[in-house]
């Protein structure tokens, strides 16, 4: 009689510890998957040893260029002809205080063709340029390229 | 007998498994330790739109550090070679007795992005504030 009672009783609640740690297990993984997903296209950055911290690069409204090493553009993921940067970006930075462009260019990307880009951001009106780059350790050399 | 056991049962109850809780929460810490470093890093730079009715006068445009690289990777000062090691101590002691620590850079467009960001980099650790890019609408505008 007391085995039985106890049977029942183990088999009427639920343990769902093991349920709730695999639910918040799974629902970190998307929280860290889905920012990185976003990112979109995808560079080779430059590196560099002096850069400072940029978080406002990762702001949803941040407005972000990349330049890959063939020469396209693509404004926040969206690839954009050389001709409508200026006017795509100075629709994006109408009403905003903080008029900074991000610049994401492959490291083996033609300095041309970012000159190229920064000269139709400056046409926007936009004077303050971050270029992102990829932060090395100090004692890791850089050289120029041959 | 069956006392005991209801009593048993009710005593694990109350205790609260924290183990899964604690599991959960060292996940989580280690995620986001490995997530800090992913904050984007970068290196400002200006396009400035120059002031049409002030002319820059001559004081000025003697001041002004332009550090070029052309098609060869050579680096230059205002027209005067460094090599690449020398660059930044170049421009810390010209920055020594300035205030404003605001220079120029041109690049050859055949370069890649890598090489004027070096120029860049060496410049921000020098001490320079402001760096501005020399484009060519900038260029055809002077």
């Amino acid at each position: 009689m007391a085995s039985k009672r106890a049977a029942l009783g183990e088999v009427s609640d639920i343990n769902v510890t093991p349920l709730v740690d695999v639910m918040l297990v799974l629902l970190i993984i998307f929280m860290v998957i889905t920012p990185l997903l976003q990112k979109g296209v995808s560079v080779d950055l430059a590196k560099a040893h002096n850069p400072r911290q940029m978080p406002d690069a990762e702001k949803t409204n941040a407005v972000e260029l990349a330049v890959t090493r063939d020469g396209k553009v693509f404004l926040n993921a969206q690839p954009v002809a050389m001709g409508d940067i200026t006017k795509q970006v100075s629709d994006l930075m109408a009403n905003r205080l903080n008029k900074v462009v991000f610049i994401k260019s492959d490291a083996r990307a033609k300095y041309g063709d970012v000159v190229s880009v920064v000269d139709n951001v400056r046409a926007a009106g936009i004077e303050q340029l971050g270029l992102i780059t990829e932060r090395v350790r100090p004692n890791v050399n850089v050289p120029l390229t041959q | 007998m069956a006392m005991a056991v209801g009593g048993g049962k009710g005593g694990t109850m109350m205790n609260l498994n924290v183990t899964p809780l604690i599991d959960v929460l060292l996940v989580l810490l280690i995620i986001f330790m490995i997530i800090q470093p992913r904050i984007p890093h970068g290196l400002d730079a200006l396009v400035p739109k120059p002031d049409k009715n002030q002319k820059p006068n001559k004081d000025v445009i003697e001041r002004t550090i332009v550090v070029s690289i052309d098609a060869q990777r050579a680096i230059s000062i205002n027209q005067t070679p460094v090599s690449v090691n020398d660059l930044g101590q170049r421009l810390e002691d010209i920055f020594k007795n300035r205030n404003e620590h605001i220079m120029f850079i041109k690049g050859d467009p055949k370069l890649p992005f890598q090489d004027v960001a070096l120029l860049i980099d060496i410049s921000k650790g020098a001490g320079a504030d402001k760096i501005g890019l020399i484009t060519k609408a900038i260029e055809e505008q002077q």
